[in-house]
């Protein structure tokens, strides 16, 4: 089974199946989810922001690719010499689109560093516009409650799919599109490579998002979900980080819708569902534990399998039910979602406390708890006490009483 | 007809948006949250509507008081089994916002497990329908415009009345603003959370009873007109009643007005954007006034021109 997947990997022309092929699934779904669901830790988990939006990130990814690479592509291939059906304009767009695409997957086969070259500008295109809608969706409610948030980011959701819908420059509106294939180079099976590389961007975020939380701005981060009205007094701009944060996790989103494009080698609106994208990471983070990594993993990873057992299996469970088990999905999620939040509500893994270079973080809170701090002696040398825990909010500013 | 049919459409789904919005209003007073839930009870009401209508053939209007039981019911379950003991258990406002999504998706899954079983059970096909052949007539107008427009102006008037003369209206109001404060003169806070739940329940589910008659419904209506219900309720400003009912009919008439006349002038392809106009209510709110039209009003009167203005029409200024 494994040296299935592994042969999948190495040799050529040998497709996965089975077994082999659900574990290549859910690892490509694991690493898609995982980084939404890490994103979205480090928004609502650590700097307590509840992104309601993670589809319109994620369908910005997608958009992406449909609209600006593929353009970029049949550019680059005329360039180069290849004879394209015309795609000029809205219709020959949608119309001519598989034959253009058939073409174009002849044309990167032989050209390795084309397709490289187009998948990193991809990316680095997604994660720019990512951070750019982040900034636009939260511009009406980010200076305002949470609620209002909360509200306006789970419209927008619907907001970008309508548009998807009805321009067909997009994404061939509800006909979807066709994508080429940019892993067309590579002899082996290309759902392997897609799910390694997402695997790889899945844990380059975690080593982005861990080393940003473990910095300063991390403790600033953790103050401002904590009580933002302290964090305003010492001088910091709350609104302004909260943005920073937004759109910094807005852009790592899309870089998921990105990556499933080209998985699907398709892009349709419908495949970007609010429910998919934003309730799922949602659960998923909340089962996990909030605030803390370890468990967005663990959590990710019980829900995706659970998931796709559930829809690969789907004709044997579905002699159990009188229902179509689709039906069951929403029954599941919001059962799971109101029963974690009720019975467990600081996830499988709780939060850990940060990581700060030279202070025994952990020590000094557990004293804190236990001495009656209106008696404890005032100076407790170097930033331990209540001042240590002011300087640690205060992201590295010196004590005045040392 | 001396009122055009579009009209007639414009003015059936303000006044369910109207009842609707007030709805999520109280929600918000007496729980301090948004209940993304509240628009799914609208369609728990639609399937009763369809069930009287198509199983028991009978005129869908007998089944408009078993709507507001049936819609109290569900909101007192929720209340009971899920928000109240999240906050009980200190739950804060995301949370508990959380928890109402969660509902949400739950009662749209039952909802499409409902239809698909009357589909099975009768060979329906319940999943994507209209009622207006089980209407009846008043004249020229559609009985449906009647029906609602009166049930929606006999609603706020009770709601007024009730609010403002009765005791339990008093205990309500003083619940929303200060719980303690209230359980110190007595009121069971309990009891008047559960009566609110009810009430709001019970409302969106009369409001959704109301839609099937006049629109195309499916499982999934419930849920999408949430952002309607949103919209109109923060125009009017999120913590009052009286801005909720101009909201919800200004965002209701304007939902339909504004994508007629935009198909009729810029082209027809614009009517598939008529989701988007709540949205750009909410953002436009949020923009400008945050507060609403409430808050808008709230600072007229507070201001100089504002307040000699009402004095020379011969109204007294408010006192909070």
């Amino acid at each position: 089974m494994l040296q299935d997947v592994a042969l999948g990997l190495l040799t050529s022309g040998v497709a996965v199946s089975g077994t082999a092929r659900l574990i290549v699934d859910i690892a490509m779904y694991f690493g898609l989810f995982v980084i939404v669901a890490m994103a979205l830790n480090f928004q609502y988990g650590n700097a307590g922001i509840p992104n309601m939006g993670c589809a319109v990130q994620v369908i910005m990814g997608g958009f992406t690719v449909s609209g600006i690479t593929v353009r970029l592509m049949f550019t680059m291939a005329e360039a180069a010499g290849t004879e394209l059906l015309p795609w000029a304009n809205d219709f020959d767009w949608v119309y001519n689109n598989p034959s253009n695409v058939s073409t174009m997957n002849e044309f990167i086969g032989p050209r390795m560093s084309f397709g490289v070259s187009m998948l990193l500008f991809s990316l680095a295109v997604s994660l720019i516009l990512g951070a750019v809608i982040g900034w636009v969706i939260a511009l009406p409610a980010i200076r305002l409650r949470a609620t209002y948030l909360m509200i306006v980011l789970i419209t927008m959701a619907d907001a970008a799919q309508i548009f998807g819908r009805n321009i067909p420059a997009i994404s061939g509106g509800t006909l979807g599109m066709f994508i080429p294939n940019i892993y067309e180079w590579y002899p082996g099976d290309r759902t392997v490579l897609s799910a390694v590389i997402t695997l790889l961007i899945g844990i380059i975020s975690f080593f982005l998002f861990r080393t940003m939380l473990n910095s300063p701005y991390g403790r600033l981060m953790r103050a401002i979900r904590e009580n933002e009205v302290t964090v305003g007094s010492v001088g910091k701009n709350v609104v302004g980080i909260r943005r920073n944060i937004l759109m910094f996790a807005s852009g790592i989103t899309a870089l998921s819708g990105t990556l499933l494009a080209f998985y699907f080698s398709y892009v349709v609106e419908a495949n970007y569902q609010r429910a998919f994208w934003t309730y799922w990471p949602w659960l998923m983070l909340i089962l996990g534990g909030p605030g803390n990594n370890a468990g967005t993993f663990l959590g990710c990873a019980l829900i995706v399998a659970m998931r796709r057992v559930i829809i690969v299996n789907k004709w044997f469970l579905q002699a159990v039910f009188f229902f179509p088990i689709a039906y069951f999905e929403s029954i599941l999620l919001g059962v799971l979602l109101i029963a974690v939040i009720m019975f467990r509500p600081n996830g499988l893994i709780p939060e850990k406390l940060l990581y700060i270079p030279g202070v025994n973080y952990t020590k000094m809170v557990n004293e804190e708890v236990k001495i009656d701090w209106r008696n404890a002696p005032k100076a407790r040398g170097g930033s331990s006490g209540i001042g240590g825990i002011m300087s640690a909010f205060g992201g590295g500013k010196k004590e005045e009483e040392s | 007809m001396l009122i055009p049919a579009i009209w007639v459409a414009a003015l059936v789904f303000a006044s369910e948006l109207t009842l609707l919005s007030i709805g999520f209003t109280l929600t918000y007073l007496t729980a301090k949250i948004p209940n993304f839930a509240h628009g799914t009870y609208a369609g728990i009401g639609i399937y009763v509507s369809y069930t009287f209508a198509k199983i028991f053939n009978l005129s869908p209007y007998f089944g408009f008081p078993l709507a507001f039981l049936i819609g109290g019911l569900f909101s007192v379950i929720v209340y009971k089994i899920v928000i109240g003991a999240l906050t009980n258990m200190g739950g804060g406002a995301i949370v508990l916002t959380i928890s109402t999504l969660a509902i949400q998706i739950f009662l749209t899954g039952l909802i499409q497990i409902y239809a698909y079983w009357l589909r099975d059970r009768y060979s329906t096909y319940a999943m994507s329908f209209l009622l207006k052949q089980n209407d009846f007539k008043i004249g020229d107008f559609p009985g449906i415009f009647v029906v609602s427009l009166s049930l929606t102006i006999v609603s706020v008037i009770s709601l007024h009345y009730m609010l403002t003369k009765t005791n339990i209206g008093v205990a309500m109001r003083a619940t929303a603003e200060d719980p303690e404060l209230a359980s110190v003169l007595g009121i069971n806070i309990n009891q008047i959370q559960l009566f609110s739940w009810f009430l709001t329940g019970g409302l969106a589910c009369l409001a959704g009873a109301m839609i099937p008659l006049w629109f195309m419904s499916t499982p999934q209506s419930g849920a999408m007109i949430i952002t309607s219900i949103m919209a109109g309720s923060l125009l009017g400003g999120f913590d009052s009643i009286y801005g909720a009912v101009v909201g919800g009919a200004l965002v209701g008439l304007s939902e339909i007005m504004l994508t007629t006349w935009g198909q009729a002038i810029i082209g027809v392809w614009v009517g598939e954007y008529r989701p988007l106009v709540p949205m750009i209510f909410l953002v436009a709110v949020l923009l400008v006034e945050p507060d609403g039209l409430h808050g808008a009003y709230t600072k007229f009167v507070a201001s100089e021109t504002g307040s000699n203005l009402l004095k020379s029409i011969g109204l007294q200024k408010e006192e909070y």
